[in-house]
């Protein structure tokens, strides 16, 4: 059976995009405390980092990036995701983070341009 | 210029009435609780994705959940996509009944 060994420039390398994501919330978050005034802009800019450092890669995909940023009051927080895709091509990144006063759950969904 | 084709566009509307009954048939009527609430938002997820795909439309499709207990909690959610303006397109519906807040999104795009 002939194997197809995919090449780094056109697969989704989940290390390499957890890494990027935990850098990009610790330069806009990390050190704060949770700030109703801040938090719009917290995560405006996390969603804009992450992007950045994802498109600078230069692979052939589509991206979203998603970020919810919670303060922690002792409320339960689920979340969920499903993705109708190409298996073998796309892929999914989550990571959660959090200092003492909140909680940061950040997504990137990877979609292989044809 | 083409025409909109509607039978192979993204059209917020129709995803936005699918988020709504979905989340209203996984979880209206119910109170928050911490021992159900996984099962919810999966459901709510899978329902969704089974709607859209339903549609028969050229997309992929990634759909997100979120549910969170109120009591006082702020919670900010943001999103950005790179992708083909002119193709894609995403949809979010917020829920809310007495005890809990549901936040659904859903991305489309186009093969």
């Amino acid at each position: 059976m002939e194997e197809f060994h995919n090449g780094n420039e056109g697969s989704f390398n989940q290390e390499e995009v957890d890494n990027s994501i935990k850098e990009c919330i610790e330069s806009v978050v990390g050190g704060d405390d949770y700030s109703q005034s801040l938090v719009n802009k917290w995560t405006a800019g996390i969603v804009e980092r992450c992007l950045t450092q994802l498109v600078k890669q230069g692979k052939p995909y589509k991206y979203i990036v998603t970020c919810a940023v919670m303060q922690k009051t002792g409320a339960g927080l689920h979340t969920a995701n499903s993705c109708y895709w190409d298996t073998t091509m796309d892929g999914s990144c989550t990571v959660r983070w959090e200092n003492r006063t909140m909680y940061c759950v950040v997504s990137v969904f990877a979609v292989a341009i044809a | 210029m083409f025409p909109l084709n509607l039978q192979t566009a993204f059209i917020v509307e129709e995803v936005s009435k699918i988020i709504k009954e979905s989340v209203e048939a996984a979880i209206g009527g119910n109170a928050y609780q911490h021992s159900r609430v996984n099962q919810w938002s999966t459901s709510v997820v899978e329902q969704c994705l089974s709607q859209l795909s339903k549609l028969g439309k050229p997309f992929k499709y990634i759909v997100t959940c979120i549910i969170m207990q109120k009591n006082g909690a702020g919670l900010q959610t943001a999103s950005t996509c790179f992708w083909d303006n002119s193709t894609d397109g995403s949809c979010a519906v917020r829920w809310e009944n007495k005890s809990m807040y549901c936040i659904v999104s859903v991305f489309g795009l186009a093969i």
